[in-house]
């Protein structure tokens, strides 16, 4: 008897210690797990689940992820963390990752949080569990600084999306071609006070110093504000020449239209999410031609001079009859599960320390460019998709059309100021 | 910049009293505070939405269908969850907020997220006040929200159901002697509130776009203005939106944007704490504990 309870207690540490240990072994045919944890009631994370369905779709259809010679289906399990949401604490956000990776035991995470604050804390929860994730939303470049020091424990966590260090680049890039072609030397800065928001807004306001921009003002704004008539107001009076703006919330939408009627005579660069998509030209009544917005990850606009990004984005339009809306995570949502699944027939297996390794190897012309991972387990951004992945700038014309104006390797149409703008800089 | 400030400050002011007239009014006369306002506000514009863009009713209709939708949810939630709880005043709380929510995040469940939800502004265009450009639209703003208080007054002052609200609102035992069914009154009254809330959200809502959040901060600027000014006092509301509404503007502008959402909450606790029955409030009981 005393045996019977000695090896009980045996088992039940065992348990505990490799709580889903045993899953990592799979039969043949039996499913790939990978659990999309994020904001689905955001349109980034609605659109990136509906990218990594279109993904596990096309690989399924091929017959799997192929594993010693075995065929094996993935089977994607999602579920609505709501960490973008205003007033949602980063504990609830955490409780719906550890349910996934518990209840429906993932072999890997893809997407993950929305907010950089929950990806912070989800680190944790991946080294606990030895579950590794593929971020592609949060964007703060602080979960890259946890892995470089301290590897061995953070080593589960990967991000192929852009990340604000990244995103700074395209903004000096930009800012470098509005000054030669302008002579813009004045801008003010607006940013929605999230940590992504800030660290952006703060690398770029450092950059203008350096740079010998003077910045005229700057203003952030809490998530839900919709009323930014005060700091465009400001903006007009201190004569500023760029409007930096940098927003991820539906409601930003509305600043583009009060930066019309309040007649600012600056040109608006940065990146307002509502303003990403093309039906923003119809949703903003047509009032947003010569506003220049970032494309986080090419692929989530299509560009001719880049097919596979053209390609993914026609998929995407032809599968859900409708295109993109979000500049940011569709495209590496799905680009994820393809190196996911590249990782793991490599691996040849889905045990966690094992694939980690396999994923670090990672190198493949992917939807939003040349996809490798850094020390960091970040994706490598630059300026040519045949080098590194891209992310883009684009700029709405009079006639409703996005047209890529940055980085050079992929523009179609070189950076124009909209007539009022340029009168008054004369 | 201060007279531009001045004008936009004007501008917030009104926006704020519209936005309130509706959770006062239901206040004022059935003693219901309506945590579902928020989520009724944004029922009304994403109706409209739905009537104007899928169902392609001409704009104007659409307005005043989602409107009158807007009403007729509000009396039924009355009519079938609220009467239920009357004068329970947490119940009321927690039903009206869980309608709230349930309705808020029904839509976020059907995939109302993104930025095609719009409305068209009712005339295009802006116009210079002494060199300061403002919307049209924003103009409109001040107009419906003048022309609703004077409307309400008339209402409120010259007819039948009008002069049965205020009955109810002054003493409501009384003006059940008097033969006014209080219960019909109170439905009438959610009915009345939810249809000013459709209104303010037609309104506003062109200037920017229809958001789920949209409705949560549509009832905190709600409570914000009646707390300050009074619970069920329109005079009340009126002060309120004006000091709250240039408080926000002149934060924003001279102090910083990120402040300006703070301003409401400031209100509301600095209020709690001087005069918790709001400035021109009636409960005099509250008054009477500090």
């Amino acid at each position: 008897m005393k045996r019977v309870i000695l090896s009980s207690f045996v088992l039940l540490a065992f348990l505990i210690c490799f709580p889903i240990g045993s899953h990592a072994q799979l039969k043949p045919g039996d499913p790939i797990i990978i659990g999309v944890p994020t904001f689905l009631g955001s349109i980034e994370g609605g659109e990136s689940l509906k990218c990594v369905l279109m993904a596990a779709e096309e690989i399924n259809a091929k017959g799997g992820v192929t594993i010693k010679g075995a065929k094996h289906p993935i089977k994607i399990e999602a579920s609505e963390i709501r960490d973008g949401a205003p007033g949602v604490p980063v504990p609830e956000a955490l409780l719906g990752i550890e349910k996934i990776i518990l209840d429906k035991k993932v072999h890997a995470i893809v997407v993950g949080p929305f907010r950089s604050e929950a990806l912070m804390a989800t680190m944790d929860l991946l080294a606990k569990y030895k579950v590794p994730m593929l971020g592609t939303i949060a964007m703060s470049p602080a979960s890259e600084a946890k892995i470089i020091e301290n590897p061995e424990k953070y080593k589960y966590v990967f991000r192929t999306c852009l990340t604000s260090r990244y995103f700074v680049n395209l903004l000096t890039g930009v800012m470098d071609q509005l000054n030669k072609e302008f002579g813009f030397k004045k801008a003010y800065l607006m940013n929605q006070d999230v940590l992504w928001a800030r660290g952006t807004t703060a690398g770029l306001k450092g950059w203008y110093e350096k740079s010998g921009w003077e910045v005229t003002g700057h203003d952030e704004f809490p998530t839900g504000a919709s009323d930014f008539s005060s700091a465009l107001m400001k903006a007009k009076a201190k004569d500023a020449q760029l409007l930096f703006t940098c927003f991820d919330m539906p409601q930003s939408g509305i600043l583009v239209k009060q930066y019309k009627s309040i007649k600012v005579p600056g040109l608006m660069a940065g990146f307002i999410s509502p303003m990403a998509g093309e039906v923003a030209w119809k949703s903003f009544d047509g009032q947003i031609g010569g506003l220049m917005n970032a494309i986080f990850e090419l692929g989530n606009i299509p560009s001719a001079k880049y097919p596979p990004a053209q390609a993914f984005y026609d998929a995407y339009k032809k599968k859900y009859k409708d295109p993109l809306q979000s500049g940011h995570g569709p495209a590496p949502s799905y680009e994820s599960v393809y190196v996911l699944k590249e990782a793991i027939e490599r691996a040849g297996t889905v045990e966690a320390d094992t694939l980690v390794k396999a994923l670090e190897q990672t190198d493949r012309a992917g939807v939003m460019g040349r996809v490798k991972f850094d020390k960091g387990h970040q994706v490598v951004y630059g300026t040519d998709p045949a080098k590194e992945a891209v992310a883009a700038m684009f700029q709405w014309s009079e006639a409703g059309e996005r047209r890529i104006v940055y980085p050079t390797a992929i523009a179609e149409k070189k950076i124009w100021a909209p007539e009022w703008v340029l009168k008054s800089k004369k | 910049m201060f007279q531009g400030t001045l004008i936009y400050g004007f501008v917030n002011s009104v926006t704020l009293a519209l936005i309130a007239l509706g959770f006062n009014l239901t206040f004022g006369i059935s003693g219901v505070a309506n945590f579902a306002y928020g989520a009724l506000y944004i029922l009304a514009a994403y109706t409209a939405w739905i009537l104007l863009t899928w169902l392609k009713i001409n704009y104007f209709l659409s307005i005043v269908l989602a409107v009158i939708f807007t009403s007729f949810i509000g009396g039924l939630i009355y009519r079938f969850i609220l009467l239920r709880v009357r004068g329970m005043p947490i119940s009321e709380v927690i039903a009206s907020f869980g309608i709230g929510l349930a309705i808020l995040e029904f839509f976020r469940f059907l995939g109302f997220v993104g930025s095609e939800y719009t409305l068209p502004v009712f005339i295009d265009g802006s116009v210079s006040l002494g060199g300061t450009y403002i919307d049209v639209q924003r103009l409109l703003i001040v107009g419906i929200g003048i022309a609703l208080v004077i409307f309400l007054w008339l209402f409120t002052h010259y007819t039948k159901t009008g002069l049965a609200f205020r009955g109810m609102a002054q003493e409501e035992r009384t003006a059940l002697i008097l033969g006014i069914n209080s219960d019909k009154m109170a439905t009438l009254s959610l009915a009345f509130g939810s249809g000013l809330a459709g209104v303010a959200a037609i309104t506003i809502l062109p200037l920017g776009q229809v958001a789920i959040e949209g409705g949560y901060s549509a009832l905190l600027n709600a409570l914000a203005v009646c707390i300050v000014g009074g619970l069920g006092s329109t005079v009340g509301v009126l002060v309120a939106a004006v000091l709250i509404g240039f408080a926000q503007t002149f934060t924003a502008t001279y102090i910083g944007s990120h402040w300006m959402m703070i301003v409401s909450l400031v209100a509301i606790l600095v209020i709690l704490i001087f005069k918790p029955s709001g400035l021109f409030g009636k409960q005099k009981e509250l008054e009477e504990r500090i």
